[in-house]
């Protein structure tokens, strides 16, 4: 046992040597191909999302539905400190080293063999920031020798990925005026200005404008801008370019200028149409009548150029919002078989608790099921993709109260978290289903009257959000994208807040606020596997191959806009404690074949 | 008992922040004495003993003097106060103008918890840098001057100090909003002679050390000065223990006809901050 030990030890320290060599010799340099082909690639993630189209899914089938039940952790990393709070990111993987964002815009470089810091990059934040939703952020892109990430005074940041040092910083938006940035930037190829960096803003609760951003990533130099709303002015190459839409189409008098329709999730991109697609958030002010009209892009899906900036396509999936129904969900393509036929397809989970299909190619709607139960603010959708709304149930006008300071109030299913909120879904290869991690829940929600100022929360609406079952809120489900049919569902006590990942072994991965990791058989949902790792998990795992082993990595810490805008479901969540953490596993040697 | 207590923590801090880079430059000092011993040449050089006695001396100057000998010279003036009235704000002058063919200037606080201050690199400035830093605690200060023929000059001041000038929050912290000042400066230049200028420079700036409580370290870290004929005038690289709202004189060597420089600097961050200061040519002043 011990000259076995001796032995081992001898040819790891010749393995050390020669890694050691190759990588003082090769710098870090990420190239645009690898980003787009990650999805194919089980050594390393770089990309959010597994693959610019984000489909979650990854090829490697190591690990499956027999030998799960050995994964075990390797290490854990405290983020430390007493910023804790929510974290809602997903982690990068290249050459043995993994890049991960947390709470209060900190980034950390470990090396994965050890799970020892190679470096930590921690942004020094004005005192006066205004995220809406917690200090999160969702995760970082690299590219070159560089990662990037935003932070939430509403800046990007690049840094050399070696050390952590700052390469260059570039200012999003105003943060005194309520924007800041906690998605993961896109990266995207083009012919015209090589690869860029593609990023969205958040604010929408505060009246600023949604906008798609494009940077150079070598300086951070802006190439193109597109506002989401309609009367925006664009910008290429330094001057203006095309305005979105037409100016008053859809929104009266002023109301556009503070419109919203912030794209605070970021953005995918599908290498077969060449097409960015990111999703917008609400209008502002919420409150609906302040602002008759469609108000185009709020609530929407579009598809942008990255040559250029130009919309190419765009899909509201709530026109004329009135119950904070953001459109910011993830747009995932797909090829999509149906009645004998392959359709380019891409599917998107909306906050309204519709599940919508579309042809990616060219935005037309395809179709919608609802994948929450008992929804009321609509009593369907019709065969051109616009709800049919329920007049009964749009929270009612205060001007036409007695007072005139609050309208009727109404219940309304789903509540403004969504059927859906921010946690991406995952995609199958293997079965074809999509896994959407959802919440059964509904609000009571009035209208108030409001006006704009900078920096102040614009809503004009007062809401509480109620569980509608006694005994669960998180719901997830898979779903046959051709027939809108729900497969299996697993039943949460809790709201799901995490992100899911599916894989070629047959496994469906998310975590719990209860602070469980769970691994799911794809076909059945029957659960494989859990492990408790000590505090609520509101982000989305990972998973990779290095060293001929399958890794697991999971972030954990318990926060999230749940707790701070809960309602009655807080009672559900109240003891939960935070954290901040990211665990990595794998089976141990020689248990992979059991 | 006092000194038993100093010598305790300055040996802890010793341990504590610095274990790794003194871990790396002993790697380097050994390939660096390998290669010396195939080539035949000298071998490891003494360090000479400290007229201040500091504990950490040797370390000091095996960490930021890691090659060529070391002599203490009289030509290196560093005047400091006896004692610090204010050690967040300890106002330093280096003035080894006497000395030729200078190529760098190291400025090391031996018993703050980051003993490195800066690394000055005067290339068509006079060897002087007056400014101000922050002192944890009593601390020999070291200032080695390097020149062309790899000797180290050093020169020395000891600082009496009541602690906490590295560990406390900087000022600007009681201000919600000290972010919209970032990087707000004031500069003069003048003419002094012939063939040399002075300019003095105040930049609003945290400076923060990393080592208060939840705030991260964010200081500005390179400075550097330019000639309108596009000449580097002094480069310098700072560090942690430079004080809230660094204060910098330098002295620039100019022609007789008039001249700008060109100021630029760049915090943690990534903020830039650039700005130009005209000197009169000589007939004017």
């Amino acid at each position: 046992m011990r000259r076995k030990h001796t032995l081992l030890a001898a040819a790891s320290t010749i393995a050390m040597g020669v890694a050691g060599l190759s990588g003082s010799v090769q710098a870090l340099d990420v190239s645009i191909e690898e980003i787009m082909n990650d999805q194919a690639s089980g050594d390393d993630i770089v990309s959010y999302g597994l693959g610019p189209r984000g489909q979650r899914y990854s090829p490697l089938d190591t690990l499956n539905k027999d030998n799960i039940k050995n994964l075990y952790p390797v290490w854990s990393f405290s983020f430390g400190g007493e910023k804790q709070r929510g974290q809602e990111s997903q982690p990068l993987i290249k050459d043995g080293v993994m890049y991960v964002t947390g709470s209060y815009s900190r980034m950390w470089a470990i090396d994965i063999k050890s799970g020892e810091e190679l470096w930590q990059y921690d942004a020094r934040l004005p005192e006066g920031i205004l995220p809406c939703c917690d200090v999160v952020n969702r995760g970082a892109a690299i590219l070159g020798d560089k990662v990037y990430f935003g932070t939430l005074d509403a800046k990007m940041v690049a840094l050399d990925a070696k050390t952590g040092k700052v390469v260059w910083r570039k200012t999003i938006g105003d943060y005194e005026a309520g924007y800041s940035y906690t998605a993961a930037p896109l990266i995207v190829p083009t012919d015209a200005h090589g690869p860029l960096i593609v990023t969205g803003n958040s604010g929408g609760e505060f009246g600023v404008v949604g906008a798609v951003e494009a940077r150079h990533p070598d300086t951070g130099e802006l190439v193109w801008s597109r506002p989401t709303i309609e009367g925006h002015m664009g910008t290429l190459n330094g001057e203006e370019s095309t305005m979105t839409g037409t100016r008053n189409e859809s929104w009266p008098g002023d109301m556009w200028e503070n419109g919203g329709g912030a794209t605070w999730l970021g953005g995918t991109y599908d290498p077969d149409t060449k097409l960015a697609y990111f999703g917008t958030g609400n209008p502002a002010p919420w409150n609906s009548y302040l602002r008759p009209g469609d108000n185009k892009w709020t609530s929407s899906r579009i598809a942008i150029n990255p040559e250029n900036g130009e919309v190419e396509w765009a899909f509201q999936s709530t026109p004329h919002d009135g119950w904070d129904y953001d459109g910011v969900n993830e747009f995932i393509s797909f090829d999509m078989e149906k009645d004998g036929e392959v359709i380019q397809a891409g599917a998107t989970a909306d906050r309204n608790g519709f599940f919508y299909v579309l042809d990616r190619t060219n935005g037309e709607f395809i179709s919608a099921n609802p994948f929450v139960q008992n929804i009321t603010w609509a009593k369907g959708i019709d065969e051109n993709g616009r709800p049919i709304w329920d007049p009964e149930n749009r929270p009612g006008n205060p001007a036409e109260s007695a007072d005139g300071k609050q309208g009727k109030a109404i219940f309304a299913v789903p509540s403004f978290l969504g059927g859906k909120n921010w946690m991406p879904m995952a995609y199958s290869q293997n079965t074809k289903n999509f896994y959407i991690p959802s919440n059964e829940w509904g609000m009571d929600i009035w209208n108030e009257p409001v006006t704009y100022k900078k920096g102040a929360a614009y809503l004009g609406a007062g809401f509480t959000i109620k569980p509608i079952f006694d005994d669960y809120i998180g719901s997830l489900k898979a779903m046959d994208p051709a027939t809108g049919q729900v497969k299996w569902e697993y039943k949460n006590k809790a709201p799901l807040w995490g992100g899911v990942l599916t894989t070629a072994g047959g496994l469906v991965m998310t975590g719990t606020p209860e602070g469980y990791l769970k691994a799911f058989d794809d076909e059945t949902g029957e659960e494989l596997w859990k492990f408790q790792t000590g505090t609520g998990i509101v982000s989305s795992p990972i998973t990779w191959e290095q060293d001929g082993e399958q890794y697991v990595a999971i972030v954990t810490g318990w926060g999230g806009a749940v707790p701070l805008w809960g309602g009655e479901v807080a009672k559900v969540v109240s003891y939960l404690n935070q954290g901040g953490s990211v665990w990595v596993f794998k089976i141990p040697e020689g248990l992979a074949s059991r | 008992m006092v000194y038993l207590m100093k010598r305790f923590n300055a040996k802890l801090f010793f341990s504590f922040s610095n274990c790794q880079s003194v871990f790396l430059s002993g790697l380097l000092l050994m390939l660096a004495i390998s290669t010396v011993t195939v080539s035949g040449a000298a071998m490891a050089r003494d360090i000479p003993p400290d007229p201040l006695n500091s504990i950490m001396w040797t370390s000091m100057a095996e960490r930021f003097m890691p090659e060529g000998e070391i002599v203490f010279d009289d030509r290196v003036k560093v005047m400091a106060p006896f004692s610090a009235e204010d050690q967040f704000h300890v106002p330093v002058t280096v003035d080894a103008s006497q000395l030729d063919n200078v190529e760098k200037i190291i400025i090391v606080a031996d018993l703050n918890p980051i003993p490195l201050v800066m690394n000055m690199r005067p290339v068509k400035a006079l060897s002087y840098i007056g400014f101000r830093l922050k002192l944890q605690q009593t601390s020999p200060i070291h200032v080695g001057v390097k020149t062309t023929d790899g000797v180290w000059h050093v020169g020395y001041a000891v600082i009496d100090a009541a602690g906490g000038g590295c560990t406390a929050p900087a000022a600007a912290h009681g201000n919600a909003d000290w972010m919209r000042t970032l990087g707000q400066t004031r500069a003069i230049a003048s003419r002094t002679d012939n063939s040399s200028a002075r300019m003095t420079m105040r930049m609003r700036h945290p400076m923060d050390t990393g080592l208060a409580v939840g705030i991260p370290a964010f200081y500005l870290n390179e400075l550097e000065v330019k000639n309108s004929a596009g000449e580097l005038v002094a480069s310098l690289e700072l560090f942690e223990p430079v004080s809230e709202n660094p204060t910098f004189t330098l002295r620039p060597q100019v022609g007789i006809e008039a001249d700008t420089l060109s100021v630029s600097t760049r915090d943690t961050e990534g903020n830039l901050v650039d700005f130009a200061l005209s000197i009169p040519a000589a007939s004017d002043s």
